[in-house]
């Protein structure tokens, strides 16, 4: 950057921070605190962070002056020693979908305003959150070659997925009870709606039949598309967004929406946390359609608010959870029941992977 | 050390100089060292003494009872030894020579050799994790060759496997073991060497009776330093090992950041510490007989 670009940059986010300095003087919002430097986001990293910069961090930082430093990765155990020790480091923080739950429950957690917080166009059944904020909707899906598995002959749902005459190949699934246990269950027979409190038992069992078939379990996001780009798997199971980014490179992939399950992700405000009122502010902002449709046409995942679908890309539309074709097809995890159960299965689990 | 010289003000000038002179050494060498212990107690003694507090959650022994009795995590910790001893002794058997090599050919070979044995060691272990990846796949580098040219009809099973974890963490860990074998071997007088030559030894006996016992020193303390990092290796066993591998800091993560049980979690580090220190004890007996014989 030349000196002259320098000194043009810093003059222009003078002006920008008199302007709103002006602008909430003069819109008689003086019960305003004091504006920080910068507030701290805590995301997922990676293309994730590229996307929430786009759509939500320069978008506040134009509209408030404050910068929004980014950070990564989500971790709850940090969470914790933050909240605990007094010491809390971010102003928000993405929380992972059976993790809200734990955090709120264990008091991590400040309150949401929702005075500040417009949830009134997000569905029903999120609109009085207390503590978890309802950021979008992503789901675990099936995914697979399509050199491999050519046009009239994929699987379709999970029976197909257990099938390895009919579709022979290695797999890949991650390596977490969660979601697997429910794939097995449908793959055996249970319907999607009847499938909590989940038959542990039967699972297994079910899971036994496709254990030597795995090739991966996959432990992060970026190995589950990886493994079948790399060829060590043609059949798989990810987060939808993870197989949305090489598919639109041009990988050879398909996504399977059929008995996907979906998940909310969520944000939350650390209790302690610094500034915490431009923290819902922030919130205030991610929870709005336009932002939360530019999101979701860089990343693919899309976001609560009803409105958000009229800022998404028509291409877009066959890559979201929530469209209505493939909306319909899925379910929604319990997450009260893996709240309760998940250290207990996560043990059995740990078991049977060192089964032979 | 000096809050003791402050304390002996009653003493006599002469019991005071003479103490002054017999450990004048000790206590200077401490003071150096004083900013080192400092933060070492403040960043990593405090804190593990905090964490260890944690396992004795309501005053019970709940905690250990469960990591040592329970058959999944008794079961991982053994594996975890396991694989962190096979980590060891491949490492020492690709070391050795390496080592021995680097302190006994002319310049400029030696510099050339360690640049070499360095160079992966300032590479990311997760950029070399994911390298590995490539090379060792199904469809790896590897595989496709040894296809291609006809040596096989199947790929060879090397990554997503125990293998893969080995290929991995040894690759990571080799420069532990080359540099404290490589130390002890420049030290190695050649006389001796020349000795044993003149005095009619043949080569073998001359590198099993006299230098392999001289730089005993160098194995100790490569194999401690490969076997104790081995064993809290995280990342590498669960990208290489397809998750078919378990090590214990895999599960000691799982209760630290899945289920906030930082009590369970702390009695399976305290555990798995006490092993280490055993081990570490264990090999400290077993090199120093030999070295007595030497």
């Amino acid at each position: 950057m030349s000196k002259n670009q320098r000194l043009r940059t810093s003059v222009r986010a003078i002006l920008a921070a008199s302007a709103a300095v002006l602008l909430s003087a003069s819109g008689g919002l003086a019960a305003d605190p004091p504006k920080p430097a910068q507030i701290v986001v805590n995301d997922s990293g990676g293309a994730m962070q590229n996307a929430m910069k786009k759509a939500f961090y320069d978008e506040f930082e134009k509209r408030y002056g404050i910068k929004v430093v980014a950070t990564s990765p989500v971790d709850l155990g940090k969470l914790r020693a933050m909240v605990q020790s007094g010491n809390v480091e971010w102003t928000v923080t993405e929380i992972g979908g059976q993790d809200a739950i734990l955090a709120e429950e264990s008091g991590l957690l400040a309150p949401l305003d929702l005075k500040i917080i417009d949830l009134s166009r997000y569905p029903k059944h999120t609109q009085n959150r207390k503590h978890v904020f309802p950021k979008g909707v992503y789901s675990t899906v099936m995914g697979y070659r399509t050199d491999v598995f050519k046009e009239g002959n994929r699987p379709q749902n999970w029976a197909d997925f257990w099938n390895v005459q009919k579709f022979p190949g290695p797999r890949t699934m991650q390596n977490a009870p969660v979601d697997n246990l429910e794939f097995a269950l449908i793959a055996d027979g249970v319907p999607m709606d009847k499938l909590y409190p989940l038959d542990l038992d039967r699972a297994f069992k079910k899971l036994d039949q496709i254990k030597k078939h795995v090739a991966v379990w996959w432990t992060t996001g970026a190995q589950s598309a990886q493994v079948l780009i790399d060829k060590e798997a043609v059949l798989g199971t990810a987060w939808n967004g993870r197989y949305y980014v090489p598919i639109s490179q041009g990988a050879p992939l398909k996504i399977e929406w059929n008995q996907g399950v979906m998940k909310e992700s969520a944000f939350g405000i650390p209790k302690g946390a610094k500034d915490a009122y431009w923290g819902q502010k922030f919130l205030a902002l991610v929870a709005e359609a336009k932002p939360q449709g530019v999101y979701a046409n860089i990343i693919g995942y899309p976001g609560l608010n009803l409105d958000a679908i009229n800022y998404t890309d028509e291409k877009l539309k066959p890559f979201l959870p929530t469209s209505p074709e493939n909306f319909p097809k899925q379910f929604w995890t319990d997450l009260a029941w893996w709240k309760k159960n998940g250290p207990a299965v996560q043990e059995r689990w740990q078991r049977w992977m060192l089964q032979k | 050390m000096t809050a003791a010289v402050a304390d002996r003000p009653a003493a006599t000038a002469t019991g005071t100089a003479i103490w002054w002179r017999n450990n004048r050494a000790t206590a200077l060498l401490l003071l150096a060292a004083a900013p080192a212990l400092l933060f070492l107690l403040a960043f990593y003694l405090l804190p593990m003494m905090l964490l260890l507090a944690q396992s004795f959650e309501g005053g019970s022994l709940k905690a250990y009872e469960k990591a040592l009795t329970d058959g999944l995590y008794v079961r991982v910790l053994i594996d975890t030894m396991l694989i962190a001893a096979y980590v060891s002794v491949i490492c020492l058997a690709l070391g050795y020579p390496v080592a021995y090599f680097l302190a006994s050919t002319r310049p400029p070979w030696p510099t050339i050799g360690i640049i070499f044995v360095l160079l992966p060691f300032w590479t990311s272990i997760l950029v070399r994790t994911y390298g590995w990846m490539i090379l060792l796949g199904r469809n790896g580098i590897i595989n496709r060759f040894l296809l291609d040219i006809g040596l096989l009809s199947d790929p060879l099973p090397l990554l997503n496997n125990l293998n893969g974890v080995l290929i991995g963490m040894v690759h990571v860990l080799l420069p532990y073991m080359v540099f404290p074998i490589y130390a002890v071997m420049r030290r190695v007088d050649p006389a001796l060497i020349a000795a044993a030559e003149g005095l009619g030894a043949p080569g073998w006996q001359i590198f099993r009776r006299v230098y392999f016992p001289l730089t005993l020193p160098g194995v100790l303390a490569g194999v401690t330093l490969v076997y104790i990092l081995s064993i809290g290796f995280f990342i590498t066993p669960a990208l290489l090992g397809g998750g078919k591998v378990i090590m214990i800091a895999v599960l000691i993560e799982t209760q630290v950041r899945q289920f906030l049980n930082w009590g369970f979690a702390a009695a399976l580090s305290a555990v798995l510490l006490a092993a280490t220190l055993l081990v570490y004890v264990g090999l400290r007996r077993l090199f120093r007989s030999d070295l007595q014989w030497s």
